[in-house]
């Protein structure tokens, strides 16, 4: 009756794991830096700086730790998670201590060799600890609100760090991936309805509180043509340049609304503009498709890792990633409000590019070791 | 099984179930992913394929916009004369517009715009660029180099609107003829509306059978004349007898085509051809052929006018009284309604009927404009009728179609149509309407020289001695009739007219000119009538259209009218006679 449970080897061998890492996830993340490099280079007018080889090494830097971070035990990650969350709350308060003034919100920390950006590195770490959290959760857990009560402090304490930088997006984007952690978990549907219900009540008050770029963002989606020359100008230009595309698309390095600076923040959260003007609605579909590659094969290695922390972990990191596709191209479209939010793996920026490639190292680390034995307690 | 045992099951049962939960909710969330990933490619597909591909044909994108020759090729095709002078043309011409919300600095651009247009008020200006709209007008009809000013202000703001404007180089000359065509480039009025399809497809210029400077002429002469009468219209038609083509038609008062919006009605309403009018006396050419063609008559035929005509409770008299018995020319020379009613009354109403029906003074005429006036004729033609139609009242036309039908007697007996195109084989499927009817003998080529013999006389002998101008035998005939008011015909209210033919040994060119309402003045004792008022007119006309047109003059000037003076009695003879009765 008892279904005999194969032997797990906890210590496998270093071609074991070369054998056991995901390909075709490597291979996608790579044609998707492959895009960015390309947009970036059209975005410099065929150049090669300042965006694209600074974008190239740091990939290259972030593939490193990708495969650093799959290759080591993930019961070690599995030890280090909170230890990391707590690191992460820490580089955040120190951001809020001693920041650096950049576009007006305080968001950058200086390493000496790299500008980071802790509310970046916080998303990773959210999922991370969460998915510590629930991988000992029973159904009887996730009912009791006693129980959840402290991993929701696990997101709304950094969210609340972040909120004070400010940074709407990126502690929208954690809320969101801390509830898909919940979702995950098994959280009562019934929560969720509550959830939302109250949001859905303290909007007038989040009104209150927003800052007025942000409320005008909010207005300018509502209506972008309201004011053309002012925060609706990007979400129409965007559109036209978009629309300019076509098809087929204006060809490499002959985009006109890209590149002759009518497009502001081209190079980072309106890439996907750049890239379909010159590539098309072809182009466009298959950088989606791309994408749409990732969260599946994030789908399918869940399915085959053996432990809730796995699970979780992954189910996390490839939601994460998929909310941040959506939410940009929706974005660049003008289906949502603009937000801050990068293409992972695409726009230019050295955080998000290292976080995104931390995060799958970690899902891979889950991967690889998918059949190790985990402590339930 | 131990107790152990099934504590354990009961784990792996609770675990499995946790499980399959994970599983649904991976699927769950799975499937959210899926729907947010079909909207973003659904979004996609709306803006790039629909709004971008499909919706920006033909949109005004930018003024960058490559120039499409095909664009060129649309433009509604040129209306020329005879001679190929430019009647009208649709020109290319921009309107500035401007959207507020993008004005960076309404001010500066205020001071821009009305340093480039001076007539523009700065005030003004700059409440528009100021206001809510998204788009008002700063400017319409600009020229290229305003254009180009604007172009070099570069503020996004401003735009141009591209219209075709349709201008009439000759303003109001010839006005009636070509009529107008509105804002969106369609034709309204005379050719430019019944060749509207023609001129919108096609790349040749439309080539009229008017000859501007004639036109110009006529004009001249017409609007001289009303003035020294202060008459309240006027019409004119100069015509080629031979093929019916019309080198000049004018009606007065007239309006610029491109004022059409803003033209008095009266101004715009047509008298050559849709104006019907009793035209008086010059219908006792179509009586005196009638009479000479059916009843075989002759010109010592002799009518009594001594008395006025009796016919049930109506009276016939005459304005020129002769008071005697008068000869066929005489009858015509001297204009007597009498007589020409008692040649109405021989041809019998049936023959003249059918006479003025052939002559298409009964029907529509058939000229290429839209204008046409349906003529008034008595219905039912009682016996009475055919007595005044013979002098030209009862039956009202056009004075297009008294030209035609005065062409179709002198050109030797053919009728013609009046036409303006002047090569109808250009028109295609759209000829329908002008081509002519097959070639009708009207009256005998006999006949046709009596009747230029006639007009000639009246010239040299009768009422139309102030329209002969030396050289070109000028034949004619005067026409005074009174307009009918309330209860009756108006002694005061006339419509004064006369038609000439010249050269009347071989007539070329009928010239009508009809003046409405003309008012004596002391320079003309008074009267107002074709003699006095039309007659001169045709004079100046005639002798203008021969040097325009380097027509010779007759060599020798022979007298075509000399066989008719037998039948004429002189003053000597009338007074002898008038002594000889008193004895």
């Amino acid at each position: 009756m008892i279904k005999a449970v194969p032997t797990l080897d906890n210590n496998l061998n270093f071609l074991t794991k070369i054998q056991r890492l995901s390909w075709a996830l490597i291979l996608f993340i790579i044609i998707s830096a492959g895009i960015g490099f390309t947009a970036l280079y059209s975005a410099a007018e065929g150049n090669l700086d300042p965006w694209a080889s600074k974008q190239i090494i740091r990939f290259c830097v972030g593939m490193g730790a990708l495969f650093f971070i799959a290759f080591v035990d993930i019961r070690w990650w599995y030890r280090l998670a909170y230890p990391l969350y707590f690191l992460g709350l820490i580089l955040l308060v120190v951001v809020e201590i001693k920041g650096h003034i950049g576009m007006g919100a305080q968001r950058w920390i200086n390493l000496g060799f790299i500008n980071l950006q802790p509310s970046e590195s916080m998303k990773i770490v959210v999922v991370l600890a969460l998915a510590r959290y629930f991988h000992t959760a029973t159904p009887d857990d996730m009912r009791n609100i006693r129980f959840l009560f402290p991993a929701a402090m696990l997101i709304l304490t950094p969210v609340a760090l972040v909120l004070l930088q400010p940074d709407l997006g990126t502690s929208l984007m954690i809320v969101m991936a801390g509830i898909t952690m919940f979702f995950l978990s098994g959280a009562p549907i019934l929560y969720f309805i509550i959830g939302g219900v109250l949001v859905a009540l303290s909007l007038p008050v989040a009104w209150g509180f927003m800052h007025d770029y942000q409320k005008q963002r909010v207005l300018t989606f509502l209506n972008p043509e309201s004011d053309p020359l002012g925060s609706g100008y990007h979400i129409i230009q965007s559109k036209i340049a978009i629309g300019s595309g076509g098809i087929e698309g204006r060809g490499f390095l002959e985009g006109t609304q890209s590149r002759l600076n009518f497009l502001p923040e081209k190079q980072t959260d309106f890439i996907f503009t750049l890239w379909v003007e010159e590539w098309g609605f072809l182009g466009g579909l298959f950088l989606l498709g791309i994408m749409g590659g990732i969260f599946l094969f994030g789908q399918l290695m869940a399915q085959k890792i053996r432990y809730s922390f796995g699970r979780l972990l992954t189910i996390g990191i490839t939601v994460n990633f998929s909310l941040y596709v959506f939410i940009n191209t929706a974005m660049v479209m003008g289906l949502i409000p603009v937000v801050g939010a990068p293409l992972p793996l695409i726009s230019y920026g050295g955080t998000s590019m290292l976080m995104v490639l931390v995060g799958f190292g970690l899902m891979l680390s889950a991967y690889v070791h998918r059949d190790a034995k985990l402590p339930r307690m | 099984m131990s107790l152990f045992q099934r504590k354990k099951l009961h784990m792996v049962g609770v675990r499995s179930g946790a499980l399959e939960q994970a599983r649904g909710r991976i699927v769950m969330m799975s499937a959210v992913f899926v729907v947010c990933y079909l909207i973003v490619v659904a979004r996609s597909v709306d803006v790039m394929v629909i709004q971008g591909v499909m919706m920006n044909k033909g949109e005004e994108v930018s003024l960058y916009e490559e120039y499409r020759p095909e664009e060129k090729q649309k433009r509604r095709a040129d209306i020329v004369d005879r001679n190929g002078v430019l009647l009208a043309r649709s020109l290319e011409v921009s309107s500035l517009h401007a959207d507020p919300k993008m004005v960076l600095d309404p001010a500066k651009l205020a001071q821009d715009l009305k340093y480039i247009f001076p007539d523009l008020v700065y005030g003004d200006v700059l409440k528009k660029l100021q206001g809510k709209n998204r788009f008002v007008w700063i400017k319409r009809n600009l020229t290229p180099q305003e254009q180009e000013a604007i172009l070099q202000l570069g503020s996004p703001a401003l735009n141009f609107k591209f219209e075709d404007h349709r201008v009439y180089p000759h303003g109001e000359l010839g006005g009636h003829v070509l009529g107008y065509s509105g804002i969106d480039g369609q034709g309204l009025s005379g050719v430019e509306a019944s060749f509207n399809e023609l001129l919108h497809n096609a790349q040749e210029p439309l080539a009229l059978t008017i000859d501007v400077r004639i036109q110009h002429v006529l004009r001249r002469e017409i609007a001289a004349q009303m003035q020294k009468h202060h008459a309240k219209g006027g019409a004119g038609v100069i015509m080629d007898v031979r093929d019916g083509s019309v080198l000049a038609a004018v009606s007065l008062p007239d309006f610029n085509p491109l004022d059409y919006q803003t033209a008095q009605d009266n101004a715009k309403f047509n008298r050559v051809s849709l104006g019907v009018y009793e035209l008086g006396s010059t219908f006792k050419i179509f009586s005196t052929a009638a009479l000479l063609e059916k009843t075989g008559g002759n010109m010592h035929q002799t009518f009594d006018v001594r008395e006025s005509l009796k016919r049930g409770r109506f009276r016939i008299s005459d304005y020129h009284g002769q008071k005697r018995v008068l000869t066929l020319p005489e009858v015509f020379m001297h204009s007597s309604n009498i007589g020409s009613a008692l040649m109405g009354e021989e041809v019998g109403t049936e023959g003249l009927k059918s006479f003025y029906n052939d002559l298409g003074l009964l029907d529509q005429s058939k000229i290429e404009i839209g204008e046409v006036g349906k003529p008034i004729v008595p219905s039912p033609w009682r016996d009475l009728h055919t007595l005044t139609a013979s002098y030209g009242h009862g039956v009202a036309v056009s004075p297009l179609q008294l030209s035609s039908a005065v062409a179709s007697i002198v050109n030797g007996g053919n009728y013609v149509q009046p036409t303006l195109i002047l090569n109808k084989k250009s028109l295609g499927d759209d000829n329908k309407r002008s081509m002519p009817d097959q070639k009708l003998r009207l009256i005998s080529p006999e006949v046709s020289h009596r009747m230029r013999q006639l007009l000639r006389l009246t010239v040299t002998e009768g009422t139309g001695g102030k329209a002969d101008v030396p050289g070109y035998l000028v034949g004619g005939k005067t026409g005074t009739a009174e307009k009918p008011g309330v209860g009756g015909y108006n002694k005061k209210s006339l419509i004064s007219s006369f038609v000439g033919v010249f050269p009347s040994n071989d007539p070329h060119y009928v010239v009508y000119v009809m003046v409405d309402e003309p008012q004596g003045i002391k320079e003309t004792y008074g009267y107002a009538t074709g003699g006095w008022v039309a007659a001169p007119a045709v004079k100046n006309i005639i002798a203008s259209m021969a040097s325009i047109l380097k027509i010779p003059p007759v060599e020798g000037e022979p007298r075509i009218e000399e066989s008719l003076l037998r039948y004429v009695k002189t003053k000597e003879q009338i007074k002898e006679e008038k002594k000889l009765a008193t004895y």
